[in-house]
């Protein structure tokens, strides 16, 4: 006989369990009764219906027939409404200049007029004065990747060739006015060519120049601003309005000052219209800014002024950072679908054209000023002719003949871009002031250098270690050679094992 | 005669039991069987050398004389087969194993004497297997060959200064013409122009590193360092042999490396660059060695076998 | 919102995509539409001119797209059906008309190619 309890909690059964057994068909006053008195138990699924015995035939995958698949409905998603237009790229591009973490170095001097060219600050780091970093921000002096946001605030390190331009620049202000430079900087990746460019704005501030900048050169020919054909008269050419006008008001911003106290002496017969007599250089920047229509005749109406020898002006500095996407086909197209060469571009145009002597006993600037073009190490697209045309100008800024057989020539099996070769490859300057195209390579710092420059991590508090001279050497080697921007990448990092 | 082989003993035996049965019914007397015995086996003896010590023969009858001794030194016939010269012909290589038998004889002669230890066993370049086989003439397996390679190890442990000439002059048989252990590699040394040359291999990749005196700059096939290398680890290995000893600023490093991917090219530099810190400066031996480089890690990719998915790795059991 | 050919645009869309929204125009003719006007390709429909949307109009109305492509498309089938042309005859079987293979894959052809086409 079956037992009274229930096997896994001994409790008593109910008698209703005790009563007919599955097996024996049901009726309905027994399953009743079991239903009223089973209650919890487990033991009353023993008088559950006999599941049914599912038909083979039924289940079985159906062929030859429309079947639809019946997809559940999503749920709605909740979306969120999106940030406003360009609060994203904003917060993309958004550039920290300052840790309030960090120490600020004790011993910093600011960059000034007076130690710019001072050879005793060589191998320091100076500060970039606190009421100048906004116009170095208006002219994208700074850039992401520079790691500016590490230290207290922002400054940079005066290298050999940062302290000779600081002499370049009291030359160009000073003795030897009317003087024109013009540098292609080159450089392995990480070695301080942006920089130099913001040491170099920063110069130009402190100098009180005109700064004209192009912080993204391939801005200018990715086909992201609208372009339009120039004019009849010159079929070919095009104009980038909403580009020239951002450039005018990167040059108002931060040459507001300058700017305002300079007067329109010339005759503008292209703008007769906009441009009134004795109106301040800076209005007439801002007219372009106003009208994008007008941007390009505007800033040609700028140039002619800053160039102009009748009423005095102050040098011009010009920077343009990541020169190779302007040697190649824009992503631009003419009407007939075929693309457009970023020479054509006007704007790029301009600026490639003064890298050229002037003609007839000109200056390019006869008001003196520094042409600072650089090329980059990262984003940059490998064209043969650019490279060929930098090694020429090394060879030519090294003094080496063009006819004689150690000039580098371009391959035979190559087919270069005449126009490139043909924009660095500069005649003699006939105006005496005006310096030629020359090539200034920036290298590693030397290991002195290296020991101030981690000097200034050590006073701002981002070493873990105490900082020795085997520590430095070692730091030295792996940025391989100084580099700079290795450097910065592997002191807060790079531990050497103490002796014991 | 058929009385030589026990079983005609035994077969006479019963005749004899038998017979009294079939020709008169009395058993014999036991004294009558002995007799019988006797003069049976005597009978038996038609060319006995005399030399037996069977008291038994003693007894022989004066009617028969012993035939002469034989003398094996004028045997008047040839012998019937031709006998091999050694007791090995019939073996399947026989030569061969005249040689180890050889060996093994000089081996159990000396084996008493005392040897030296591992350290100063004087070096022998004993004949390679090819050479072995055209020394022998036979197709020696290589099992064979290795086993016998063990027993001239084993004599060549005696003591130089103890071990007998001939076991000497035997063992010598089997070493390499024009010893190759005699000649060794002169050690490098600094070209005329500074510099010292290693090389090194890791994975798949192999380096040559020239180092000269200089302030730490590192060229690896032209491009620095960071160039070469952008991971950082990678970096870190390439100058590990300077920076564990702190001589990371008195060299230049000029390195080419080729093969392999990244981890295998910097540290096949790192060898290489031992090796040549090692020419500038041998007594940093046991620092490098401390620091791991000097010795070389001779592991390489396991090849994938039929049958696996990878080199070990099995696919994976599925029922049907 | 900015009327192309009588379509209502939102401006914050690309003017590429837009025009592509027409039929018969792809990525090869809005791109070569654009380059005609000095467009730059990443412009949005709100940053056009007005002389620009206009010279668009125009541009479009003078193409064959949307229904008078469809018309044509349809003519065209509707012709080879009357000459009595193989290429006609699988378009009213309902089966691929360009000699691909009828063993498998041929749901495009079931779905789109019957008596009476519709594109």
């Amino acid at each position: 006989m079956a037992s009274a309890f229930c096997r896994s909690c001994l409790s008593r059964l109910p008698r209703a369990s005790l009563l007919p057994p599955p097996t024996v068909p049901r009726t309905t006053t027994t399953a009743t009764a079991a239903a009223a008195t089973a209650g919890f138990h487990t033991s009353a699924a023993h008088y559950a219906n006999p599941t049914k015995k599912s038909n083979s035939l039924d289940s079985g995958p159906k062929y030859r027939q429309a079947k639809s698949a019946k997809m559940k409905r999503k749920k709605p998603v909740e979306r969120t409404r999106p940030p406003p237009i360009g609060e994203r790229k904003a917060l993309r591009n958004r550039i920290v200049l300052g840790n309030p973490n960090a120490l600020e170095p004790t011993d910093m001097q600011n960059i000034s007029v007076e130690n710019m060219g001072d050879p005793r600050v060589r191998g320091s780091v100076v500060g970039l004065p606190v009421s100048m970093l906004e116009q170095l921000r208006s002219v994208h002096a700074f850039k992401k990747s520079q790691g500016w946001g590490l230290f207290r605030r922002p400054a940079t390190f005066m290298r050999k060739e940062a302290l000779e331009m600081g002499r370049l620049f009291e030359k160009i202000s000073g003795e030897e006015q009317g003087k024109v430079v013009k540098k292609v900087i080159t450089g392995k990746v990480g070695s301080g060519k942006s920089v130099f460019l913001t040491q170099a704005m920063a110069m130009g501030f402190l100098k009180n120049w005109v700064v004209f900048t192009v912080p993204e050169t391939q801005e200018l020919v990715n086909a992201h601003t609208g372009y339009a054909p120039l004019d009849d008269a010159n079929p070919g050419l095009y104009v980038q309005n909403q580009a020239t006008s951002q450039l005018l008001q990167r040059t108002f911003k931060a040459n507001e000052k300058v700017l305002s106290g300079l007067k329109v002496s010339q005759e503008h017969p292209a703008l007769k219209s906009l441009v009134k007599p004795g109106m301040t250089l800076a209005q007439l920047t801002g007219l372009g800014i106003k009208d994008q229509a007008v941007a390009w005749p505007i800033f040609q109406a700028l140039w002619a002024e800053l160039t102009s020898t009748s009423a005095p002006r102050p040098p011009v500095l010009v920077t343009v950072d990541g020169l190779s996407h302007w040697m190649q086909n824009s992503k631009y197209r003419t009407a007939d679908f075929k693309p457009i060469h970023a020479h054509d571009l006007v704007f790029v145009r301009h600026f490639l054209s003064l890298l050229k002597p002037g003609v007839n006993g000109n200056s390019t600037l006869p008001n003196g000023g520094l042409l600072l073009y650089a090329t980059s190490g990262s984003n940059s697209p490998r064209i043969y002719s650019f490279d060929v045309a930098l090694k020429q100008l090394e060879a030519t800024t090294s003094g080496i003949n063009p006819k004689s057989p150690e000039f580098p020539q371009v391959d035979a099996y190559q087919s270069p871009d005449p126009r490139v070769i043909e924009a660095f490859t500069a005649p003699q300057p006939t105006s005496a002031k005006e310096g030629k195209l020359e090539l200034q390579p920036l290298s590693g710092l030397t290991p002195e250098d290296t020991v101030g420059y981690m000097e200034f991590w050590a006073k701002s508090g981002l070493i873990r270690q105490y900082m020795n001279f085997r520590w430095v050497s070692q730091l030295w080697t792996k940025s391989s050679g100084g580099i700079i921007g290795e450097l910065h990448r592997l002191a807060g990092r790079l531990r050497v094992p103490q002796r014991t | 005669m058929a009385w030589q082989r026990p079983s005609c003993v035994v077969q006479a035996m019963q005749l004899l039991r038998l017979q009294p049965l079939r020709s008169s019914a009395s058993p014999l007397s036991p004294t009558h069987t002995q007799f019988l015995l006797r003069s049976q086996k005597a009978n038996s003896r038609g060319y006995a050398t005399g030399t037996s010590s069977d008291s038994s023969v003693q007894v022989v009858p004066e009617a028969t004389p012993a035939a002469p001794a034989i003398d094996f030194d004028q045997f008047p016939y040839r012998p019937a087969r031709i006998v091999p010269a050694s007791p090995s012909y019939f073996s399947g290589s026989p030569k061969f194993i005249d040689h180890l038998l050889r060996l093994e004889n000089l081996l159990a002669e000396n084996e008493r004497l005392p040897k030296t230890s591992p350290m100063h066993v004087p070096r022998k370049a004993w004949l390679k297997l090819a050479q072995f086989r055209d020394f022998v003439g036979e197709p020696v397996p290589t099992k064979k060959y290795k086993s016998l390679i063990k027993i001239l190890q084993r004599i060549n442990r005696i003591r130089p200064e103890i071990i007998p000439d001939y076991a000497n002059n035997i063992i010598n048989e089997y070493v390499r013409p024009g010893n190759p252990y005699g000649v060794k590699p002169a050690p490098p040394t600094l070209d005329e122009m500074g510099r010292a040359r290693g090389r090194g291999k890791r994975k798949t990749s192999s380096a040559v590193v020239y180092l000269v005196e200089g302030e730490g700059e590192v060229l690896v096939n032209g491009k620095t360092l960071s160039e070469a290398f952008p991971r950082e680890h990678d970096r870190e290995s390439v100058v590990w042999p300077l920076s564990c000893t702190e001589r990371l600023d008195k060299y230049n490093v000029w390195a080419t490396v080729k093969g392999g991917g990244t981890t295998g090219q910097a540290e096949s530099i790192t060898l290489a660059l031992a090796r040549a810190l090692l020419v500038h400066e041998p007594g940093l031996k046991q620092a490098l060695r401390k620091a791991g480089t000097v010795t070389v890690d001779a592991r390489r990719v396991e090849r994938k076998k039929p049958g696996h998915v990878k080199a070990r790795k099995k696919p994976a059991w599925v029922k049907r | 919102m900015v009327f192309i050919l009588g379509v209502n645009f939102p401006e914050r869309n690309l003017v590429k995509k837009s025009l592509e929204t027409f039929f018969g125009i792809g990525h090869n003719t809005s791109s070569r539409l654009l380059s005609r006007f000095y467009i730059n390709p990443t412009c949005k429909v709100g940053e056009l001119a007005n002389k620009q949307v206009l010279d668009i109009t125009a541009a479009l109305s003078d193409m064959k797209i949307e229904n008078d492509l469809r018309r044509q498309n349809l003519d065209d089938i509707k012709r080879l059906k009357e000459t009595g042309a193989y290429r006609g005859r699988r378009h009213a079987l309902g089966l691929p008309v360009r000699g691909q293979r009828t063993r498998t894959q041929i749901k495009t052809a079931v779905k789109l190619n019957r008596m009476e086409r519709r594109l």
